[in-house]
């Protein structure tokens, strides 16, 4: 408090009101904020681009589609990608399946719980993946733990955190209450006012889950590594230890590809939500955010 | 709660009553049966196992064995990589975050938070081979340098070293530290900053005395989260040393490959029971740092 008076005085004789008036809040100025912005761009890009270059490059610095050709005819990374994409659609159903209606319920019936339920999904941030390993085979019978079913299952835990706070950050910008109310005095039950009514709602946030989810599953690499299943992953480590370029040109690819699905949803979703929140909100185009319910005389 | 009386039309027995009050719960069960199931119960095996000999018999010798040697090696191998990612990563994230809430461009806000979103789950093979590509002997970017006059690898740098590893790490820790910060840069207000400017503080003193200070939890909260998820990585390092530098979940990762010596079966369990221990260790700290804070700011 003390210093913030002596430099009030400072200020006042020094720099002047003109200098105050114009800041702008906690941000940065156009030079800053160019600067910080174009080597991000920098050091996040660079990395990328290098990596196609080195996917396509043919003898002394030509352009070549040899690798991908190559990877093109390659029957085990197909059968490595059928066996990723099996356990991607596997955990992504399980998750929908597990958590949308836990988020519905406790945001519903246990709104107090909600915070512990969110920490609880984060735990699998906090525990490795080796040591689940470990303990997979510690705890279950090996014949369990060679099952791609696992995998799966165990793939629902670790993307958890991430598809659990989509799911929740969808369901709490609903309003439950009126929702749930208005299909049970249509006559629905539980089950029905779920399906018909709550899941139309959140349709785009639990694709996008499922695709966070999926998109977890194709890349992850460790407990497929270790638990001894060929996913995409694992094959591609197999080639990057004999055609580093071969392995650079699929991964590179499969980034790319990731990365356009989910900004793709990400501008979907954008749209989507604004469109609703402009109808809401009485043809106030400017709300991003579907405007919050009014939660009067609840809980 | 609302339906209590409405469901039943008649005031409710006492026994009727608390068993109302427990359905609730009933909802939640499936979750935390999956959870437990899942991911408790291989948890609790390991540290279960980190106690027995191969004959199932209770010892310290585990234990004993994981925090000597090249185990022991690995574990501050381990601590050094995670603490510099974790550091570096919440600084340049934080001051990313800030730079991305100045911009004006809700459409490049969205994409930058897509692709934090997904470079921060890029972990891995991607990762490696990215950067083997670009800063690898034979990487694009080396060669462009060399080319230049100044190759890296004649002045010190390695990739394949604990360096290399760090500049990696923070390919996908600094896009997690923005996912949490920027919420919180933008939730620090424009009034704010005015009320301090009008109490005469510079710009300086204002970030210092009220901006630093209000995203401090965040800060300290995410830069843990950074630390254990560093902590915890092991594709990207095993596919970029190829095991060359001891790591913690990389030695776990031999063990569960089968090279074992005789008698040392649960020396990966020990190692696994003392990763946990660090990470709970970094949860509590982050605990008490954030009540500290959190008082300091009343």
């Amino acid at each position: 408090m003390a210093a913030l008076t002596i430099r009030r005085r400072a200020g006042a004789s020094g720099a002047g009101p003109a200098r105050r008036a114009t800041a702008a809040g906690f941000r940065f100025g156009l030079p800053l904020r160019g600067a910080v912005l174009a080597l991000s761009a920098l050091y996040f890009l660079v990395p990328l681009l290098a990596s196609g270059r080195f996917a396509l490059e043919g003898a002394r610095g030509t352009w070549t589609l040899s690798a991908v050709r190559a990877l093109a005819h390659d029957g085990a990374l197909w059968s490595s990608l059928l066996l990723s994409v099996e356990i991607a659609l596997g955990a992504a159903a399980i998750t929908l399946a597990l958590l949308s209606p836990t988020s519905v319920w406790v945001n519903l019936r246990l709104p107090r719980l909600r915070r512990v339920l969110e920490g609880l999904t984060l735990v699998p941030l906090v525990v490795p993946v080796v040591v689940v390993v470990l303990g997979l085979y510690g705890a279950f019978p090996p014949a369990f733990v060679t099952s791609p079913a696992l995998l799966a299952l165990e793939y629902v835990v670790l993307a958890m955190p991430y598809s659990y706070r989509v799911i929740d950050g969808a369901v709490q910008s609903l309003d439950l209450h009126t929702l749930t109310d208005a299909g049970r005095t249509l006559g629905g039950g539980w089950v029905q006012t779920f399906f018909r009514v709550l899941l139309p709602q959140l349709r785009t946030s639990l694709m996008s889950a499922a695709f966070i989810t999926i998109a977890y599953c194709l890349g992850e690499f460790a407990m497929a590594s270790l638990l001894g299943f060929t996913t995409f992953p694992v094959q591609l480590f197999q080639i990057g230890t004999e055609q580093i370029d071969e392995a650079t040109a699929v991964s590179v690819f499969a980034l790319l590809l990731v990365f356009l699905l989910l900004a793709t949803l990400s501008l979907l979703g954008g749209k989507r939500r604004v469109a609703r929140g402009s109808i809401v909100a009485g043809g106030d185009g400017t709300a991003a955010e579907p405007p919050r319910p009014a939660r009067a005389g609840r809980s | 709660m609302r339906r209590t009386g409405a469901a039943s039309g008649q005031v409710p027995r006492r026994g009727a009553l608390r068993l109302r009050r427990l359905a609730p719960f009933a909802g939640i069960v499936p979750f935390l049966a999956y959870l437990v199931l899942f991911l408790g119960v291989p948890s609790a095996s390991v540290v279960a196992a980190a106690f027995e000999d191969p004959q199932g018999r209770l010892t310290w010798g585990n234990l004993h064995l994981a925090l000597q040697g090249t185990y022991l090696l690995s574990f501050e191998k381990s601590l050094e990589l995670s603490a510099w990612s974790a550091g570096i990563s919440a600084v340049a994230g934080t001051i990313l975050a800030v730079a991305l809430a100045s911009s004006t461009s809700s459409t490049l806000k969205r994409l930058a938070t897509s692709a934090s979103a997904v470079f921060a789950n890029t972990g891995g093979l991607p990762l490696a081979f990215a950067f083997i590509a670009s800063l690898g002997n034979f990487g694009v970017v080396t060669r462009v340098l060399a080319g230049l006059g100044w190759n890296p690898y004649d002045h010190g740098f390695d990739l394949y070293t604990l360096t290399g590893l760090v500049i990696v790490y923070c390919y996908f820790l600094v896009p997690l530290m923005v996912l949490v910060m920027l919420p919180a840069v933008e939730s620090l207000r424009r009034e704010w900053f005015e009320a301090a400017s009008i109490l005469g503080a510079r710009r300086r003193d204002a970030w210092r005395h009220v901006g630093v200070p209000a995203l401090a939890p965040q800060l300290l909260a995410a830069t843990m989260v950074l630390f254990v998820d560093a902590f915890a990585a092991y594709a990207t390092a095993e596919a970029l040393t190829n095991g060359a530098i001891p790591l913690v979940p990389i030695q776990i990762g031999t063990l569960i490959q089968g090279n074992v010596l005789a008698g040392q079966q649960n020396v990966g369990d020990a190692l696994g029971l003392a990763m946990i221990l660090v990470v709970a260790a970094s949860a509590l700290a982050y605990a008490r740092l954030q009540r500290r804070t959190a008082r300091w700011q009343r």
